[in-house]
């Protein structure tokens, strides 16, 4: 602005300058001109008049301290006298053209610059009456050497006008700009200031209004996505194509143990396991991946994605899910189907092969009733089991057909033991008894079988001699079974698990003791179906303690 | 200019986490290999020594790169020189692991292994691998001074592991070769729990301008 304003200013300034400079010159040195002229004609008649008078002898009487230049030629071009050179020395004259023109109108006049062309001569010349041309000149400075005086001058001019034009433009660009800085742009409309500008100010008020609506969506939007990616329990991440950084929630920092902000820093500053690389180069060449983590003894799923703008691969989004859980059920999956068929697999084995020998006639006959005592054996394991299979899913799913009725558990608990006696007795295992008479609301028949089946195992994984003491009592106004023994006892390490199905603490699914492996599970599941809690408590070699709260 | 430097430095850092994050994998599937006696792992040790070699000469042309175009001072300077001589060390862990794998080709059915504290020195060793790449990823200063402690327990298990073979070989000449081979991968854990102290001492280099062989 400031400079706009100066350079106008100054243009303007300098062409005014060379403008007036032009006329005057022009005006003057006419002027100037015209009275030389008539001032060398004039001295040309009286010179003239002399010489008709005294002839040549006049010259001598001339005055030498004219200014002018003073020749005398003769018709033929000969010069007779000249004021300033030896007249002999000097050349024929008839070809100049003052010269010519005097003689034949009578008077001629012409300009000649010299060779620097800071000076220019002027000459007159008249014809006398005896056909003789007398010439008078007189130098002057030429246009251009009063030009070159006049530099200083005018260089001290165009400095005035640079120094002025500067002043005038920072004043007034100063007091225009003044008011237009004085606007207050948050709200321009208030503002008094030119007219010329009102309208800018309006689009300015309403543009301001647009960008403040749009800030605040998008810091609503922010909001919102920073709201759902903060209260996410899966860890988000977005990456750009370099691996740095994009945007993160707290879960993946604290997935990752990642203590500080690590924003446009690379991602695998946080892990640089393999299987995390993997996925990024993946994601990054433009390839869905999904990866298992370990982290910390938890298992993650990492699923990486690429982002595209358009055509172009712009980063990857990482999503890590917590699959711990999960992948520890697919474990408990694949180890009871496994157990289930290995459950299965070995009575059966043992069936074909005894059924074997028989068709084959190569058992001796005295052998075949033993052999069919072991396959009538086999089978009702198998049986067992497979009720016991059937009993327990029933319980997962809840569809028990029978309905619920008030239970005199006390007759149950004396049933059982009634029934167990023989068992006991057998492996010499003294049962004793402290049975108060208590009611719960349940399924007699599924009592029963969680009541026979910590019994049982209570006198299947006892010790020769062993005693086990059967309590039941009213507790906190709900019944309450301990079955306590003196067996083997189960490892401190076992006893969260000895409730899954087909889980033993002895590997070896021993069939000296016999059982499916599903009686706790059969308990646990019976207690829940009751709305009852199965504590267990137990030490190796000491013996075991488990105890149904209803 | 100074954005593109910035830049450049920071793909630097990246390609030496991938470097690192590749050593700890060749050394770890190495001693896994030597345990779980698995043929696959050893491939990827060798994979990955492979990878480490590649990371090595892609590193130092990005240094020499950052060095001519930039002509880096100060801490800049630093960063660079230190990469330059971490990726050495890193490549000879990278090397040490194959050897290991190659070794366990040999050794794998031999169950003296179980008999000497061969395990408890691969993981000491693996940890300082760890530290030490973690040391760099973090800038942490602790974490360096607790791999250049630490060595001192490689070095303690090297000492141990030898002198319990020597033990089990004037009971046993016929596993003489094992005892052998398992020295030998006893001298390379040691070897690369140097390296890791070496790349400790780099990493404090580039913080702090100090480095302990010259201070």
């Amino acid at each position: 602005m400031n400079k706009r304003i100066f350079r106008s200013i100054f243009i303007v300034a300098i062409i005014i300058l060379l403008a007036s400079l032009a006329v005057v010159f022009g005006v003057l040195y006419t002027h100037y001109s015209d009275s030389y002229l008539t001032q060398l004609k004039n001295e040309s008649l009286y010179i003239a008049q002399g010489i008709d008078k005294n002839g040549i002898d006049y010259f001598d009487n001339l005055s030498r301290n004219s200014s002018a230049r003073v020749t005398w030629i003769d018709a033929d071009g000969t010069v007779l006298y000249d004021s300033e050179a030896d007249a002999a020395t000097l050349e024929n004259h008839s070809q100049r053209e003052e010269v010519r023109e005097a003689l034949t109108s009578g008077n001629g006049e012409s300009t000649r610059y010299s060779n620097t062309l800071s000076e220019q001569t002027i000459y007159y010349a008249v014809r006398l009456d005896d056909n003789t041309v007398l010439r008078i000149s007189g130098s002057q400075h030429s246009v251009f050497s009063l030009l070159l005086k006049m530099v200083w001058p005018v260089l001290l001019v165009l400095a005035a006008a640079i120094f002025l034009s500067a002043l005038l433009a920072s004043r007034l660009s100063k007091n225009i700009i003044k008011p237009i800085n004085e606007i207050d742009l948050s709200n321009p409309e208030q503002a008094q200031t030119y007219d010329e500008l009102a309208p800018l100010l309006r689009r300015i008020a309403h543009q301001n209004k647009q960008i403040n609506l749009q800030m605040e969506q998008l810091r609503q939007k922010q909001q919102e996505f920073s709201t759902i990616t903060e209260n996410m329990q899966e860890g988000l991440l977005v990456i750009d194509r370099k691996t740095d950084l994009l945007s993160y929630n707290s879960s993946a920092m604290r997935i990752l143990g990642a203590d500080e902000a690590v924003q446009n820093k690379s991602v695998l500053m946080l892990n640089r396991s393999e299987s995390f690389r993997h996925a990024i180069d993946a994601a990054l060449t433009g390839r869905h991946d999904e990866q298992l983590l370990q982290l910390n003894d938890k298992i993650y799923r990492l699923i990486a994605n690429p982002v595209y703008s358009g055509d172009e691969l712009m980063g990857a989004v990482l999503v890590i899910l917590d699959v711990t859980e999960k992948e520890q059920l697919d474990e408990l999956r694949r180890q009871f189907t496994a157990n289930v068929s290995h459950e299965l697999k070995t009575p059966l084995t043992s069936i074909s092969g005894f059924a074997e020998i028989i068709k084959n006639g190569i058992a001796k006959q005295e052998d075949i009733p033993r052999f069919a005592q072991n396959i009538y054996d086999e089978s009702a394991r198998l049986i067992t089991l497979v009720n016991d299979i059937i009993r327990l899913s029933q319980l997962d799913e809840g569809s028990i057909p029978m309905e619920k009725e008030p239970v005199p558990l006390h007759r149950v608990v004396q049933d059982v033991l009634n029934r167990l006696q023989p068992a006991a007795q057998a492996k010499n295992v003294k049962i004793t008894a402290d049975i108060q008479s208590v009611s719960v609301f349940g399924v007699a028949q599924i009592l029963d079988e969680m009541v026979y089946n910590l019994c049982d195992n209570a006198i299947k994984y006892n010790v020769e001699g062993g005693s086990v003491s059967v309590e039941l009592k009213n507790v906190n106004g709900g019944a309450c079974l301990t079955v306590r023994d003196t067996g083997i006892g189960i490892p401190k390490s076992d006893q969260q698990r000895v409730f899954e199905r087909f889980y033993r603490v002895d590997k070896s699914h021993s069939k000296e003791i016999g059982g499916t492996g599903l009686g706790l599970s059969i308990v646990k599941h019976a207690a829940l179906f009751h709305g009852a809690t199965v504590t267990l408590e137990s030490e190796p070699g000491k013996g075991t303690t488990v105890r149904v709260q209803f | 200019m100074r954005e593109q430097f910035d830049a450049q430095l920071e793909k630097l850092n990246t390609e030496l986490i991938t470097m690192g994050a590749l050593c700890e994998e060749a050394i770890s599937s190495a001693i896994k290999a030597l345990f779980d006696e698995d043929d696959a792992l050893l491939e990827s040790v060798f994979t990955a020594d492979s990878g480490i070699d590649q990371k090595e000469r892609d590193i130092e042309a990005l240094c020499m790169r950052l060095l001519l175009q930039q002509q880096p001072v100060a801490s800049d300077l630093r960063v660079i020189s230190s990469a330059l001589k971490m990726i050495s060390d890193m490549e000879r862990i990278g090397d040490q692991a194959s050897d290991i794998a190659e070794i366990t080709r040999y050794v794998k059915y031999s169950d003296v292994k179980s008999k000497v504290h061969i395990k408890e020195m691969a993981t000491a060793a693996i940890k300082m691998v760890t530290d030490s790449i973690d040391s760099f990823v973090k800038k942490d200063i602790t974490l360096v001074k607790a791999v250049m402690a630490y060595d001192d327990v490689v070095d303690g298990l090297f000492d141990k592991v030898k002198t319990e073979l020597i033990a089990l070989l004037a009971e046993d000449h016929a596993s003489g070769e094992s005892f052998a081979d398992l020295l030998m991968i006893a001298k390379y854990l040691e070897r690369i729990g140097d390296h890791a102290v070496n790349i400790a001492e780099w990493v404090e280099y580039s913080i702090t301008g100090q480095h302990k062989s010259r201070s």
